[in-house]
């Protein structure tokens, strides 16, 4: 683990070794589960500074309670969303907007953004998107096995997406290629794929200009903020922050319940019996196999709960861990679709919450009711091991499950 | 029995919807409409139910904290 030097500012006793990348259970681990291995952390103080947990390496404060993450995500003002990770990295002059603005300018964006992922709009998605998923679903059930992820997960959320965009279906296999680099690629060639799904993006927007239709991206080009028209990296921005966004969280939170249903044969059993179960377990799913972790930079020197922190600081509220604080949910590794008071903090919170969160669960909940509807009992294929793997988009590579 | 909406504290995640859609209405961005909220007779336990999912904590149901 490379070992960044502590800020003078960070006291001794608040120091922890902790990568979201290569603690225990973060790496590549087969039959792993990476939620439940970060269970440690809440013996370590409520915030504690890890020198070596960030994107680039450097060092981040985490936050592992449910109720303080909620403090720090609902206070923009000294927790500031915008990073600059993304032009920093990639040299790019498109910004990742909403994501990496803060209000006033993000309300501005986000009024204009809810109503094209508004629940409304999504019922509105829902026939195509199920209609996908059956195709998917009818190509393998006569096999009597598959790989969720290459065979469904990632396709049906890449072709839910193509929806989203108004993009002819023809084009999923090149989207998948995009995809499979920028979740699995090595670094350079994440950057390349991102760089290319811009470049589409981009090039999708001169076109639009000449011919409009009705899709997201005439939808942009007809919008205003703040009275005035959206600028080309304003558009691209949004075009990729939707597909980053919408496709690696919904393939990977679909491999993940998939994954516990094929180890916890009761929960199946139990979904397949009672279909109205479905919604509040995919909800105790969301909270269980949480996927992603906010990053905010710290606006001015601050001290939040004793704890001194500096204008510039990273602060890190991994989801997966506030969604297993004991503090706020009893027993938390125990997958419960009864469970009440399920405030967990999946799409984030505060004004940043994920706006394509009323997408992503309705693609969860026609995921597994047409995958349960049409696939009988299933488990994990004997000698096939999953592979999951922990970071800031925690996922599964694999996942063979058998019916024979 | 009432449920107190808090509108300023919204952030349109739609939990009350989701588990409730009869008592809890959206306006057309996915924001829950301004104004307390009379539930009929029959719907308290959805009500209720809705009213504790809400992450932001917008809605309570009168005479609990």
């Amino acid at each position: 683990m490379t070992r960044n030097a502590v800020p003078e500012h960070v006291p001794q006793n608040l120091v922890r070794d902790f990568s979201i990348y290569t603690s225990p259970g973060m790496e590549r681990t087969p039959n792993g589960c990476p939620h439940a291995a970060m269970g440690y952390v809440h013996n370590f103080p409520p915030i504690f500074y890890s020198p070596s947990n960030a994107f680039d390496g450097g060092g981040t404060w985490v936050v592992t309670r449910a109720e303080d993450q909620r403090r720090i995500l609902g206070d923009p003002a000294t927790f500031s969303s915008r990073r600059g990770h993304f032009e920093k990295s990639m040299g790019e002059e498109f910004v990742i907007v909403p994501l990496e603005s803060d209000p006033p300018a993000h309300t501005f964006y986000r009024t204009l953004l809810n109503p094209l992922l508004s629940p409304k709009r999504v019922e509105a998605m829902e026939a195509g998107a199920r209609e996908r998923a059956v195709r998917l679903i009818e190509a393998f059930k006569a096999k009597g096995s598959c790989e969720v992820m290459n065979d469904f997960a990632y396709p049906f959320a890449v072709g839910v997406f193509l929806q989203f965009l108004g993009i002819d279906e023809s084009r999923r296999p090149e989207f998948l290629g995009w995809a499979d680099e920028l979740l699995h690629g090595t670094n350079e060639q994440r950057q390349a794929a991102m760089k290319i799904v811009a470049g589409f993006i981009r090039d999708l927007v001169e076109q639009r200009k000449g011919e409009p239709t009705d899709d997201f991206i005439s939808f942009l080009l007809k919008a205003s903020v703040e009275g005035r028209a959206l600028t080309d990296p304003e558009m691209v921005g949004m075009g990729v922050l939707m597909f980053v966004g919408g496709l690696d969280t919904v393939a990977m939170a679909i491999g993940f319940d998939l994954y516990h249903l094929a180890r916890e044969q009761k929960d199946q059993a139990r979904l397949r019996a009672d279909h109205d179960i479905i919604r509040p377990a995919v909800e105790e799913l969301f909270r269980a196999y949480a996927t992603i972790t906010p990053l905010r930079r710290v606006t001015q020197d601050t001290v939040f709960d004793g704890v001194p922190m500096k204008k510039g600081d990273v602060v890190s509220c991994p989801t997966m861990i506030a969604n297993r604080d004991p503090s706020e949910f009893p027993e938390p590794d125990r997958i419960d679709f009864d469970r009440e008071n399920n405030r967990h903090t999946t799409f984030a919170y505060g004004p940043h919450r994920c706006i394509g969160s009323h997408l992503a669960r309705r693609e969860l909940i026609i995921g597994l009711e047409e995958f349960l509807n049409r696939i009988p009992t299933f488990r994990l294929k004997p000698g096939e091991a999953p592979i999951t793997y922990g970071g800031y988009v925690f996922g599964v590579e694999n996942l063979v499950l058998d019916w024979t | 029995m009432k449920i107190k909406v808090d509108f300023k504290k919204c952030q349109g995640n739609a939990r009350c919807w989701s588990l409730a859609p009869d008592v809890y209405k959206l306006d057309d961005s996915g924001y829950i409409l301004d104004g307390d909220i009379e539930v009929l007779p029959g719907q308290e336990a959805v009500a209720r139910r809705g009213a504790r999912a809400c992450p932001e904590r917008a809605l309570t149901v009168e005479g609990e904290d």
